[in-house]
């Protein structure tokens, strides 16, 4: 996700939060002095670049950043690298663990080095999907979810409460959204599990779900704008006025309100899932250790975890993070209680399952 | 030749070419033995110099293909562990097995034919007044100036369209400002956005052959033709539009295969209801999962037809130059 402005606020406020971490707690002294190098595949603004470059300097290991900005992409690029990948820390969400654990593309995670994962919120670390087959699989660093994004000049908050909105005579042609993660909300709009865990042992009635979200969707093609697939994207169109409203990552949008943009989100009363991003060790890594030394580093404090959020919009899943945002980025980064009851968050036991009926869906989608 | 001559006629510049780095490396015994050896032969001549070309068109060109190829032949890429990878059909049968697919397919070879024809319509007019009207000295200036937008990558010129085109971009300020519309017209993300932007991204693959094609051209013909009495219409279809085929042939094909391959742009500049086949075929390598050979398998479908109609494209077009010649 690329930014879209930069304003004096976002300077100094980046400003402040640089000074902050260079002026953190040595935490990289702790660090062993290393040298060689370390790979990531991660999102935009994942690595604060203030802490990028204090831990170069104070270990001596360089970071090598590629940016991704698909989970598929990304798993295609570890599977096409397998058994011998170039990267080491890859950037997974939680419900695609997983996909990647199958394909042996991740190693366990041996949260005994790293000193710092106490300063994770327990609420992220401990979940349920956090563990699999007795494994911690990732770090989790931020958490997003799909909202309802609108620009306040021309939606109401009222209109914002409710999914229909969204394929609402009245912003015809004023709506974007991505196929693939809108099929999982239409499902939950018509009362079923999105997830499709519900019907693990049923798989017809999944199929039958899948076909009414995608005809629900073909019928409403006429009425959208865009189908997108990127942050920057849904953001350069909400800018350019190309949208009024539309599906997307809390990131992307909390990004623009933080800029000052009339926009807003809300979790719709329908219901909206969330996902956590997280840091993961690539099996057979090359600079396994390196990798160890950078995610410790990177866990240390909850400054970095709130300029993480400041950069990227997500929601920093590291204890205390949110004392270090200002009131305008806090309002951007958390929602009301009655919303928040409303979401729950994406799972992967159905995946397979899931995946086998949904994409051919989204194509077909494409081609009406 | 006159080197030779010149050495002969001058011992001085003799000596002297022994001085430089040319003239010690062909004085030098190892180097005249190879180059014997080297040029020993015409056949010998022509494989030696035969040989980067070929490695250069197998391993650059064709090897990509011919991987791709493999690929859609098989049931598994990349190959997970413990799965065993084997050949199949499948892949190509999903094509002609699912019509979804082929809404998409066929509305790329509908958009890259339109899409040609009106690039071509819009630049033979800029390339003949560039062959015909413009001074030899300004016609490289303007060349050059033609050039300019293609200094850039293809994304940074899609998103200038964008910035055109936008709800908030010029064309619709510029409408406002004459006071002509009250709301921003909806250019963008639709089959004009998305038709305005590849032919901006393809017209100079088209003027060029044509620029070239009517540079050739001898005034005269067209001068003979008025003095026989043909008026300016008859002169262009009877003598300047046959005799630039060849370049109208050639532009035509660059900018239908480049039209049919086009990604990028159909994803930022189109809407929903503008799906083409790259941005299908894109969705299998995305996808997680075994899809890649699937995506090869289009891929190549693609590749063939677009192959397919260029050569009908060819073979009409030499019918033509050859109806015309009789």
């Amino acid at each position: 996700m690329s930014r879209s402005t930069f304003n004096r606020r976002r300077f100094l406020g980046t400003a402040a939060m640089s000074s902050a971490v260079l002026a953190s707690p040595a935490y990289l002294r702790r660090a062993h002095a290393a040298g060689g190098e370390v790979n990531i595949w991660t999102y935009n603004d994942f690595v604060p670049k203030a802490f990028k470059e204090q831990f170069e300097s104070e270990t001596g290991i360089k970071v090598n950043v590629r940016l991704v900005d698909d989970q598929g992409k990304q798993f295609n690029l570890l599977a096409a690298e397998a058994p011998n990948p170039t990267v080491d820390i890859m950037t997974v969400a939680g419900h695609r663990f997983l996909q990647f654990i199958d394909s042996e593309l991740l190693a366990p995670l041996d949260t005994s080095r790293l000193s710092n994962w106490g300063n994770i919120n327990p609420t992220f670390s401990e979940s349920d999907w956090a563990t699999i087959n007795g494994n911690k699989w990732g770090a989790p660093i931020l958490s997003g979810m799909e909202v309802l994004s609108y620009n306040t000049e021309l939606v109401s908050a009222e209109e914002a409460q409710t999914w229909d909105t969204l394929f609402s005579e009245k912003y015809s042609g004023q709506t974007a959204y991505i196929i693939q993660d809108m099929m999982s909300i239409v499902m939950l709009m018509k009362g079923y599990d999105g997830n499709m865990v519900a019907y693990m042992d049923d798989p017809d009635k999944a199929a039958a779900i899948v076909e009414e979200a995608k005809q629900f969707l073909i019928e409403k093609k006429p009425m959208v704008r865009k189908y997108y697939d990127s942050g920057a994207e849904v953001q350069q169109m909400f800018v350019n006025q190309d949208i009024a409203l539309g599906h997307s990552w809390n990131g992307p949008a909390a990004a623009l309100i933080n800029d000052g943009f009339p926009l807003a989100m809300s979790i719709p009363q329908e219901g909206s899932y969330g996902f956590v991003y997280t840091y993961n060790i690539a099996n057979n890594a090359p600079n396994v250790d390196n990798a160890y030394t950078f995610l410790n580093a990177i866990l240390a404090s909850p400054e970095i975890g709130a300029s993480m959020t400041k950069a990227s919009g997500f929601i920093s899943t590291y204890k205390d993070a949110s004392n270090y945002l200002t009131d305008l980025e806090k309002a951007s980064t958390s929602f009301p209680e009655e919303q928040l009851a409303n979401l729950q968050f994406f799972r992967a036991e159905a995946n397979e399952m899931k995946y086998g009926l949904v994409d051919p869906a989204v194509e077909a989608i494409k081609a009406a | 030749m006159s080197l030779k001559a010149g050495a002969a006629n001058s011992p001085g510049t003799h000596e002297a070419s022994r001085r430089t780095f040319w003239g010690r490396l062909i004085n030098w015994t190892p180097y005249r033995l190879l180059m014997g050896i080297v040029t020993a032969s015409p056949r010998r001549q022509f494989l030696i110099l035969a040989a980067f070309p070929v490695l250069w068109l197998l391993t650059q060109h064709l090897g990509p293909m011919l991987q791709m190829l493999r690929v859609s032949l098989t049931d598994a890429y990349p190959v997970a562990p413990g799965v065993e990878q084997h050949f199949t059909f499948d892949n190509y049968a999903r094509f002609f097995g699912d019509r979804i697919f082929w809404q998409p397919f066929f509305r790329t070879l509908i958009f890259a034919s339109v899409l040609t024809f009106c690039t071509l319509i819009l630049t033979y007019p800029v390339a003949y007044f560039l062959a015909c009207h413009v001074s030899r000295k300004n016609q490289m200036l303007m060349l050059l100036l033609l050039l300019i937008p293609f200094w850039v990558g293809e994304i940074v010129r899609t998103y200038a369209i964008m910035i055109l085109l936008g709800n908030t971009g010029a064309v619709n300020l510029v409408l406002k400002w004459f006071g002509l519309i009250d709301r921003p017209i909806p250019f963008m993300y639709t089959s004009f956005s998305m038709g305005i932007g590849i032919v901006y991204l393809t017209a100079l693959y088209m003027l060029l052959p044509l620029y070239s094609a009517l540079e050739k051209l001898p005034k005269s013909y067209n001068e003979a033709a008025a003095d026989l009495g043909a008026g300016a219409w008859t002169r262009f279809r009877r003598v300047t539009m046959p005799l630039t085929l060849e370049g109208v042939s050639s532009g035509c094909i660059l900018v239908f295969l480049i039209s049919t391959g086009f990604y990028a742009t159909p994803v930022l500049l189109g809407g929903p209801s503008t799906t083409v086949f790259a941005e299908t075929i894109a969705g299998f390598f995305h996808v997680a999962g075994d899809e890649w050979p699937t995506g090869a398998a289009f891929a190549t479908i693609m590749f063939v037809t677009a192959m397919l109609l260029t050569g009908i494209f060819q073979r009409l077009m030499y019918a033509m130059r050859k109806g015309d010649t009789k």
